[in-house]
């Protein structure tokens, strides 16, 4: 290396390092330190003791959890493909067929409910989906329907936070569409439609295809947000009724920091940890070694 | 341009369609805004209520419930953390993209794995460790999880396209390190820096689980936690929750008013350069 490198790479080091500081002590030494104290019994009041894999023992055995993690999944399944699926369709009309003042306001209002705080959201919706006097069932009662208890149900409740759910985040993802579709080359667009391709065949042969990478990343977002789930369930239901609601985020939130089980709570979100690892590289293979 | 097509009553049931979509993505929004100023003793709320532009529900949340702290809070970790997030992504993005540091490149993979991770894993113990420090329920605990690797990631992303040649003209000419730096590559990658500093305000405002944990202190709380504990203690009366709520969401909204441009821009980029 000639001085003159040396330098440049010593001035480097000198960029990165505050950072990193801030990066080892406050995220990666964090992410060990709990991998320690999953191995431990820990209730903050005593030093944290040694009990090999007791807790991951526990952590299949143990119902609440099973529920919570049968919860996620769902709320998963919900949740991904429907903000995917819609995103892609509107973003699509948006950018093929609405490209004018209208479309561009449309889009600009499909963007608001992303602004809100799930805080804020879960705090209207449950006012709208309230079992007396909710918007909602007074909408539906003029047609001579409900009310329904759309919170108090155990099956209603997790489809309706997962609708919420989708309902704050659609308008993240129809932005990212929108810009691919818009990425997408004129000329090739132009070129299908000379070659006479229908509306149909543009969208499934042309921009679908085309939007791969951009489905990619949102998918694997999609994924990533939605297993950790917490904000609107606390929100919303507080995991209830009878734990229908309760989500692995939500659980490991009331082990660590209403029980202060922080070994068991340690557990569980390595496992979540796993959980999540598994499902970006079964995703990666499906995606055909799609990477960023 | 594409040539317009003939438009069909295909094109009129999509334009019905999406004008719908948009329709149910406000209409909660313009609910909240109008059940915040409305009074409501039972759980029935009637049209007749709703009083606009009397701010009662608002003054009771500032008057009885001290919601001025909460907002102050919020205030502070914001202001605090778009400074944080900009000067240590940026200062990190330039060293690793434009500086010959050895394994550098296993470094920086190192940070990008860390968005991989659930914050409740990092979570747990950066509780435990804030106990220890005593750092709990200061403004310096608010603000940590809120640096991430994303603004690396992307201030990355826009500083590789600043030319090495005017990094390197400038070397030439003998001006220094630090000037290279202030005046030749943050003034270029500027629009980035205003996009990343909306993510993070948007971030630090809307942030529940970690202000949760990290503020015990009724007086440490943020807008979004002083708010998510209000509706328990109102069952009937759906007034004050709103109010607050609406509180929460104004200002993003506002900020998107002004800056819309820039709000969807930065998401794009975020997406096609991603």
């Amino acid at each position: 290396m000639s001085p003159l490198m040396r330098r440049q790479a010593a001035f480097g080091v000198a960029y990165i390092t505050p950072g990193m500081l801030i990066f080892l002590i406050f995220c990666i030494a964090p992410i060990f330190m709990t991998l320690f104290y999953s191995f431990t019994e820990y209730n903050l009041a005593q030093p944290p003791e040694w009990i090999n894999l007791e807790n991951y023992e526990k952590v299949f055995s143990n119902s609440q959890l099973r529920r919570a993690l049968f919860n996620t999944v769902i709320y998963v399944i919900i949740t991904v493909p429907l903000q995917t699926l819609l995103a892609m369709f509107v973003a699509n009309f948006l950018a093929e067929y609405l490209n004018n003042r209208y479309g561009r306001f449309l889009r600009s209002v499909i963007f608001i409910p992303t602004l809100c705080s799930y805080v804020a959201a879960a705090s209207v919706w449950e006012v709208i989906l309230a079992s007396k006097g909710g918007l909602l069932n007074e909408i539906i009662g003029i047609f001579g329907l409900g009310p329904f208890n759309w919170l108090g149900e155990p099956t209603s409740a997790l489809i309706c936070v997962s609708l919420v759910a989708v309902w704050k985040s659609v308008g993240y993802f129809t932005i990212i569409f929108y810009a691919g579709i818009m990425n997408i080359d004129v000329s090739v667009r132009e070129a299908a439609l000379i070659d006479g391709a229908t509306p149909r065949q543009r969208f499934w042969k042309l921009t679908v295809p085309l939007l791969k990478p951009i489905t990619y990343l949102n998918v694997t977002l999609g994924i990533i947000w939605s297993f950790q789930a917490f904000d609107i369930v606390y929100k919303l239901t507080g995991g209830g009724p009878f734990g229908a609601t309760s989500t692995v985020a939500y659980i490991i939130y009331a082990y660590a920091f209403l029980d202060f089980r922080i070994g068991y709570a340690s557990a569980v979100a390595i496992l979540l940890l796993v959980v999540i690892l598994i499902i970006h590289f079964i995703q990666q293979h499906f995606f055909e070694g799609k990477e960023d | 341009m594409i040539r317009r097509e003939r438009r069909g009553w295909r094109f009129v049931v999509g334009v019905i369609l999406v004008t719908f979509f948009a329709f149910l993505c406000i209409v909660p929004l313009v609910y909240m805004v109008l059940v915040s100023f409305a009074e409501t003793t039972t759980m029935y709320i009637k049209w007749d209520d709703i009083r606009l532009f009397d701010f009662f529900n608002y003054r009771y949340l500032f008057e009885n419930r001290e919601f001025g702290r909460p907002i102050l809070n919020s205030l502070i970790v914001v202001v605090i953390s778009v400074i944080a997030v900009d000067l240590i992504s940026c200062t990190m993005a330039y060293g690793f993209e434009k500086k010959p540091i050895p394994g550098k490149k296993s470094i920086f993979n190192l940070v990008l794995a860390t968005m991989m991770i659930p914050t409740q894993v990092v979570f747990i113990s950066l509780y435990v460790m804030m106990r220890q420090w005593h750092l709990l329920n200061t403004y310096i605990a608010l603000v940590i999880p809120l640096v991430g690797a994303f603004g690396v990631f992307m201030m990355r992303q826009f500083i590789r396209s600043v030319p090495n040649d005017f990094i390197e003209a400038a070397q030439i000419d003998g001006c220094s390190e630090i000037r290279i730096y202030t005046r030749i590559v943050l003034p270029m990658v500027k629009p980035a820096r205003i996009t990343l500093a909306i993510f993070t305000f948007n971030s630090a405002w809307n942030a529940l689980l970690w202000p949760l944990i990290a503020a015990t202190k009724n007086e440490m709380h943020t807008l979004t936690v002083a708010t998510s504990s209000l509706t328990s203690y109102f069952a009937t009366n759906y007034g004050p929750p709103m109010a607050a709520a609406t509180l929460s969401f104004i200002v993003p909204f506002v900020l998107y008013c002004l800056m819309q441009k820039e709000f969807v821009e930065g998401i794009a980029l975020g997406g096609v350069k991603g």
